[in-house]
């Protein structure tokens, strides 16, 4: 599967015309503001109009700093998967020294299961666009930038949209659309102003942070995309209505990419705090929460969580950047990590030595795992691997990745007994979690 | 043989320190090299080698400011302060104790950007370290064009020695980085190596199947 061909079209995802509406439907009903917020109520892309007539213009604030207040009282946090404070970002980039900044919305989500980044930036390209605006001026600059993965049919429709906006005098700074080259790392905050300033899109060695020493080494702001389409209504709306969805510690709305265990895939809009049993169809066997550099959770542990760093970061899971992910009852646990873990030792940008060298290693232990009757060899050198690569990369790559191989460990630590007696649970090989087709072994590829 | 008397204690000092300087410097161009090609030392782990690097380096810095002070005022020749930095100024013997100054620049801006390092980009840092092997030659250049004590036995084998050994691990250096896996296939390449290695291990294990 390619990057392109994940990319939601109308009659897909949360949407699908005929198709029961998932539970998530339900979310916005609980009298505290109705979702969605970021998407449109129908599964179609909001043209300029029609944005306008929903939202107006951008309420610029006529300075910089005056909306980060709002920012800060709204509390909210990064949608990439970080969730660290947005006001602190701003803040700190606002009251920076030096030349103006550089402000870069950050749409290239490398991660396969994920689609949500492309879905908003696909149907709701006006509130990013908005979003980037505002925050360009809350913090001074006039150099602003868009940065998604190359896909010609949403770099066609951002462009134009761009361009509309720009003959209707809405933007205060021209926006430059650029491309990544398709790479699980390429959205990493380095890699992005390394490719924004003309090289490859490669993890950097920190400090200086992009926020230092950012786009031609001028100090850059890296914001998700979603984070700027929530900051476009919380200058509107204010910060009491966003803290009307979500809890009182992770207020607001998010944007979720489901994997339910009958192969179905979609986008929706919940709030924090929305129990993962109203998103997911479960029992499951076990769900992955975060994506590829997540968590695996037992099914019956994930059912009674809700999704919130608060209740998940205890059990060393986080939301992430929204990924859940229920495992079909007839798959195998192992070998699905073992599939995704391939991967991601093949998306190591070869540039640090415990990754490029621990990584594939631990592929390999963790596929021998996933197969019959693993030497007991294969189990210790995967645990002596995960000790030796966490926290040891220009980027978290090899932190990611540890924490999915220990979580499975826990997680299928029966299985693994199976396994080393022949048996094993998974009654298909069908491949279940989303990857991409394996990419060329190039160095042009990075650019 | 002269004895040393108070007047050509200076002189011998120089001369002395100077020979270690040489010594030091080949050891740390050796060692930096090992460094860089992540080499080990027999019962060292590979921080130990970069702590030797370093510290030697240090230790280097002290015996050619030793070496340097001491020519300055030794009164034997006349040398002059600005001589010491900058090339071909010197009164006596100007090329080659120009050579010694150079020799002196680089080495003292490796150290400084070294000791700086927290502060440069990687990249400034490695471009400037790369003067490592201009500064070498230049010393040795100094070390056998300023003294007659290098042209001839124990000191002479020591020379030729070590050039050989800096020209060998120049040599080394260049042939690793020509083996050396390009960037984008290294993963690939390591998990390709970890898979045969599997399988050969269950073929002797008898394992499954």
């Amino acid at each position: 599967m390619t990057h392109h061909a994940t990319l939601p079209r109308p009659g897909h995802g949360q949407w699908a015309a005929g198709d029961a509406p998932p539970p998530a439907a339900r979310q916005g009903d609980d009298g505290r503001g109705p979702l969605p917020r970021l998407m449109p109520a129908r599964p179609v892309p909001v043209d300029l109009d029609e944005h306008l007539g929903r939202f107006g213009a951008p309420p610029y604030r006529g300075a910089p700093r005056r909306l980060i207040g709002d920012v800060e009282t709204a509390g909210l946090t990064g949608r990439g998967g970080a969730a660290f404070p947005t006001y602190r970002k701003l803040a700190a980039m606002a009251a920076g020294r030096g030349p103006a900044p550089v402000v870069i919305g950050n749409g290239a989500e490398g991660e396969p299961a994920s689609s949500k980044d492309k879905s908003l930036l696909w149907f709701s390209p006006h509130l990013v666009l908005d979003g980037l605006q505002l925050a360009a001026e809350a913090v001074g600059s006039v150099t602003v930038a868009l940065y998604i993965h190359r896909n010609p049919r949403l770099h066609a429709r951002l462009a134009a949209a761009i361009a509309e906006r720009a003959t209707a005098g809405l933007d205060a700074a021209a926006v430059e659309l650029i491309e990544a080259p398709h790479r699980f790392l390429a959205g990493e905050e380095s890699a992005l102003a390394g490719k924004a300033s003309g090289g490859p899109a490669l993890p950097r060695f920190k400090p200086p942070r992009a926020s230092q020493r950012g786009v031609a080494g001028r100090r850059t702001l890296v914001q998700n995309v979603e984070t700027l389409a929530h900051l476009a209504l919380i200058a509107r709306y204010g910060p009491g209505w966003f803290r009307s969805a979500g809890t009182p510690d992770e207020p607001g709305s998010m944007l979720a990419t489901l994997h339910q265990a009958d192969g179905r895939m979609g986008v929706v809009e919940t709030a924090l705090g929305t129990p993962i049993a109203d998103l997911l169809r479960l029992p499951a066997p076990a769900v992955l929460v975060g994506g590829y550099h997540g968590t695996w959770l037992p099914g019956a542990q994930a059912e009674r969580l809700p999704l919130a760093n608060a209740a998940l970061r205890p059990l060393g899971a986080a939301v992430g950047a929204g990924v859940l992910a229920a495992l079909p009852g007839d798959r195998c646990g192992l070998a699905e990590t073992a599939r995704v873990v391939r991967y991601l030792a093949l998306e190591s940008a070869g540039q640090c030595g415990p990754c490029f060298n621990g990584l594939p290693r631990m592929a390999g232990a963790l596929g021998e795992l996933a197969g019959p009757r693993p030497r007991p060899q294969a189990y210790a050198d995967l645990q002596r691997w995960s000790g030796l690569v966490a926290g040891r990369g220009a980027c978290h790559h090899p932190d990611g990745t540890v924490r999915l191989v220990r979580s499975a460990l826990q997680v299928f630590a029966a299985e693994i007994d199976h396994h080393a007696h022949g048996y094993c649970t998974g009654t298909t090989g069908r491949p279940f979690l989303p990857l991409p087709a394996e990419p060329p072994l190039d160095d042009a590829d990075w650019k | 043989m002269t004895a040393i008397t108070g007047s050509t204690a200076l002189w011998y000092a120089s001369r002395a320190t100077g020979v270690v300087s040489l010594l030091l410097l080949t050891l740390v161009v050796l060692l930096g090299i090992l460094v860089n090609r992540q080499g080990r030392l027999p019962g060292l782990p590979s921080f130990a080698v970069t702590g030797l690097h370093r510290s030697l380096s240090l230790m280097a810095v002290l015996f050619v400011a030793v070496h340097v002070v001491t020519a300055v005022i030794d009164p034997f020749v006349s040398i002059g302060l600005a001589a010491v930095v900058i090339p071909f100024v010197s009164a006596y013997q100007p090329f080659w104790l120009g050579l010694g100054a150079v020799a002196l620049d680089l080495v003292a801006v490796l150290i400084l950007t070294s000791l700086a390092r927290a502060y440069l980009s990687r990249r400034l840092w490695r471009g400037i370290h790369w003067l490592a092997y201009a500064a070498w030659p230049v010393a040795l250049a100094h070390s056998i064009g300023s003294s007659h004590d290098l042209r001839s036995g124990g000191l002479l084998l020591m020379a030729i020695g070590s050039a050989l050994a800096v020209a060998a691990a120049g040599l080394w250096r260049l042939a690793g980085t020509a083996r050396e896996v390009p960037r984008a296939e290294r993963a690939a390449y390591v998990l390709a190596g970890t898979q045969r290695q599997a399988r050969r291990a269950r073929a002797g294990h008898g394992g499954a199947r």
